[in-house]
């Protein structure tokens, strides 16, 4: 592993222990109004946290709604690259390896789904169910997957090709040993590194689409939707609207050094 | 600049920085001495990693920057060492023109060729265009490539594209000549050519270094012959002297393994059964008829040999023997048995194993599949010479040589009824060459194994097989 990768490690480490360590130590409701303490610069005060690192608009605690904000960013990332993975990297395998019709049908129909914008395809999704969380995370998978079976699809053509495949063959070698042996050790590194890229990706359409308020609904904390609450406060707040901005960056420097060298 | 001599006098080669473990610089060539003259060829005779390359690009002065240089280079009686290295690359192409391995990879895929043998004379040789392009017609029609001037090098033969590479190389009539390899992975008749044209430098009065691990293009080309091994002179003399009469037992070593040499295997072993009876087999492949009408019939035990020019369908003829492709006339039977029980040995061993694999794992993976005697593989590692511990490395971390003969062990393991060999040796030393073909068709006739052995080299398939049959060139 490279340093560039071990500061990723150490970066999104640090980013998971803040979302989940928060609520271990300060019960905090990240949706509770507070109208008697709106926009409260932070005043580090840690033995009750509230407004720790300040308040926001509507008087609730920035402590509790970043942490809460990353958890749903970074599960959302989880669940998605992993729904993304498994198909595309299963899919593309099957068309690597067997070529012919399945490969021509499964890559017409990644050719379709990927001709669209990867946001308008995650935009219709969400028109059909607006603010729902499943809603979005059905359109990043759908875009996701692609990338896997690409990748993973032109990877194992290549391989299938190999004399040692071949050798392999004639020993009586099965499909489950061959792709243990063969394709897996080849495609993990791959597989790993666009899942990191995945997962800025993830993370950072979801703030994109909170941004412009078709994403998730308030009172939901998330980054984006964070953003365009405090953007006219930012006169009177700016620290308030930093720290969404901050954390967003931290989180995309974070997965992006982890993912070292694109394999495209 | 006429060129008069070109000398090394106890010219070495030793590492920059010093080797941890010893508190020394790594000593990579010992003392050498040899001298370059007009209508002269030297010959550096060796292993892979003897030091041969390593000298000859301390002698033009082309080593990778972690190696030094010391002693003396001359070039017409002036001192090289102490020159720089802007100084040294002067010379190149003018004086010295070096043809490198594989010339073939040397030259732009992008460029016609007659246009890539004139540049190197317009910008190298410092001629008008108009002359350079003369030149370049002239050399190309000098050595019967006139064809090659408006081609692309994808749409040349090997022959030919080897033969541009030379006229480009040879530009501005460099009197001294360093071939590195020429003849490295290629067959016998265009092995004969490419020494043909070296020989011609030489009579038309050029000066010429060969490095060649080739017993036959040493022989081929005469002069002056150093046989080296890990980096030190071993025999130093005229060709006809150390060739015929080898001193040194390394010598005589590498020489007793040129398969022009090797004793006759005696055949006629037990014959078993058949296990292969093609009749009239014929393939077309990306539109080129390859064979047709070839019948072979093999039975157990039997080794035999196939010849045939590059690109005859050898390698084809295998695939179809294995059943791994089928034949578009001509019909290949089998008797029925378990398909492992027909395998293959691949060119280049480490093409063979998955290569992020240990090969005790590779083995295991056998073993357990076909339920294998696991004693069996420290037994056949005895038979084949090789140590239990190389089984716990990766296919990169093993020698060309020790691999293929973990390749046999492996075929050998599922007790095979046909061995298709595809040039199994090609890629390895002399040496290395005649212990493991004979590791193989020992091995194969004790277990009773038909072997289909593929090479290039018609003198080493008429001393190990039973029978030699040759495939046609292709249509």
């Amino acid at each position: 592993m490279t340093l560039q990768r071990w500061v990723g490690v150490f970066l999104l480490f640090s980013l998971l222990a803040f979302s989940w360590g928060v609520p271990l130590i300060w019960p905090l409701d990240p949706a509770r109004q507070d109208l008697m303490v709106l926009l409260t610069p932070p005043d580090f005060d840690w033995s009750v946290g509230v407004t720790a690192l300040g308040t926001d608009h509507l008087g609730r605690s920035l402590l509790a709604r970043l942490a809460a904000a990353v958890r749903l960013s970074l599960g959302l990332a989880l669940i998605g690259v992993v729904t993304a993975a498994v198909p595309g990297v299963v899919l593309g395998v099957l068309a690597g390896w067997c070529g012919g019709w399945i490969d021509r049908g499964l890559s017409l129909l990644a050719d379709a789904v990927f001709a669209l914008p990867g946001l308008l395809l995650v935009l219709l999704v969400l028109a059909i169910a607006p603010g729902s969380f499943i809603a979005l995370y059905v359109g990043i998978a759908l875009l996701l997957w692609l990338e896997f079976f690409r990748v993973v699809r032109a990877q194992t053509r290549r391989l299938r090709q190999a004399p040692a495949v071949q050798a392999s063959r004639l020993l009586g070698f099965g499909p489950v040993l061959l792709f243990r042996r063969h394709l897996w050790p080849e495609l993990a590194p791959v597989v790993l590194t666009l899942a990191a890229f995945g997962a800025a990706a993830t993370v950072m359409a979801t703030a994109a689409l909170g941004f412009v308020s078709v994403g998730l609904r308030p009172p939901v904390a998330e980054l984006g939707l964070m953003m365009t609450e405090l953007l006219p406060y930012y006169d009177e707040a700016p620290w308030a609207l930093l720290q969404p901005v901050a954390v967003m960056a931290l989180l995309g420097l974070s997965l992006t050094l982890l993912a070292g060298k694109d394999p495209r | 600049m006429t060129f008069v001599s070109l000398e090394a006098r106890a010219l070495r080669v030793r590492s920059r920085g010093v080797n941890p473990q010893t508190g020394q610089p790594d000593q990579l060539v010992e003392p050498v001495s040899l001298s370059l003259r007009p209508g002269h060829a030297v010959t550096l005779l060796g292993e892979t990693g003897s030091g041969k390359s390593l000298l000859a690009q301390a002698l033009i002065g082309a080593l990778p920057s972690g190696l030094v240089a010391e002693g003396e280079v001359l070039v017409n009686s002036v001192q090289q060492l102490t020159r720089t290295a802007a100084q040294r690359r002067a010379l190149w192409g003018r004086m010295i023109a070096v043809l490198p391995q594989e010339p073939w990879l040397a030259l732009d895929p992008t460029m016609q060729a007659g246009a890539q043998v004139m540049e190197t004379r317009w910008l190298v040789g410092g001629q008008p265009r108009p002359q350079a392009w003369q030149g370049a017609r002239a050399a190309l029609r000098h050595l019967e490539v006139e064809a090659a001037e408006t081609r692309l090098p994808g749409q040349l033969s090997g022959g030919m594209a080897q033969r541009v590479a030379f006229a480009a190389a040879h530009t501005g009539d460099a009197p001294v000549l360093v071939a590195d390899e020429p003849t490295k992975g290629l067959d016998i008749s265009r092995r004969d050519s490419i020494t043909a044209l070296l020989r011609r430098h030489v009579e038309e009065g050029g000066a010429l270094l060969t490095i060649t691990h080739d017993p036959a293009v040493a022989r081929a080309l005469g002069g002056t012959v150093l046989v080296m091994r890990e980096g030190a002179v071993q025999e130093q003399g005229a060709a006809e002297e150390v060739l015929i009469r080898p001193r040194h037992a390394f010598t005589r070593a590498l020489l007793a393994a040129d398969p022009e040499g090797w004793p006759r295997q005696a055949g006629g072993g037990q014959i078993g059964a058949p296990v292969l009876i093609a009749r009239d087999v014929g393939k077309v492949r990306g539109g080129r008829r390859l064979f047709s009408g070839v019948s072979l019939h093999l039975a157990a035990g039997e080794v035999v040999g196939l010849s045939g020019p590059s690109g005859c369908g050898k390698s084809t003829f295998g695939d179809l023997c294995l059943g791994l492709l089928s034949p578009d006339s001509g019909t290949v039977e089998r008797p029925a048995a378990a398909p492992h029980r027909w395998q293959k040995l691949y060119q280049d061993p480490p093409a063979a194993f998955p290569p992020k694999v240990t090969l005790r794992a590779s083995l295991m993976d056998v073993v357990r599949l076909h339920g294998c005697d696991p004693a069996e593989i420290a037994r056949l590692l005895l038979r084949l010479g090789l140590t239990e511990g190389l089984l716990d490395r990766l296919p990169s971390q093993v020698s060309g040589g020790e691999l293929q003969r973990i390749a046999l062990l492996r075929v050998l393991l599922l007790k095979p009824l046909f061995l298709f060999a595809d040039e199994p040796t090609s890629r390895l030393d002399l040496l290395t060459q005649q212990e493991t073909i004979g590791l193989l068709t020992a091995a194969a006739r004790e277990q009773g194994c038909a072997v289909l052995l593929v090479s290039h080299d018609r003198a080493l398939l008429d001393r190990v097989c039973d029978r030699v049959m040759t495939l046609p060139a292709a249509a």
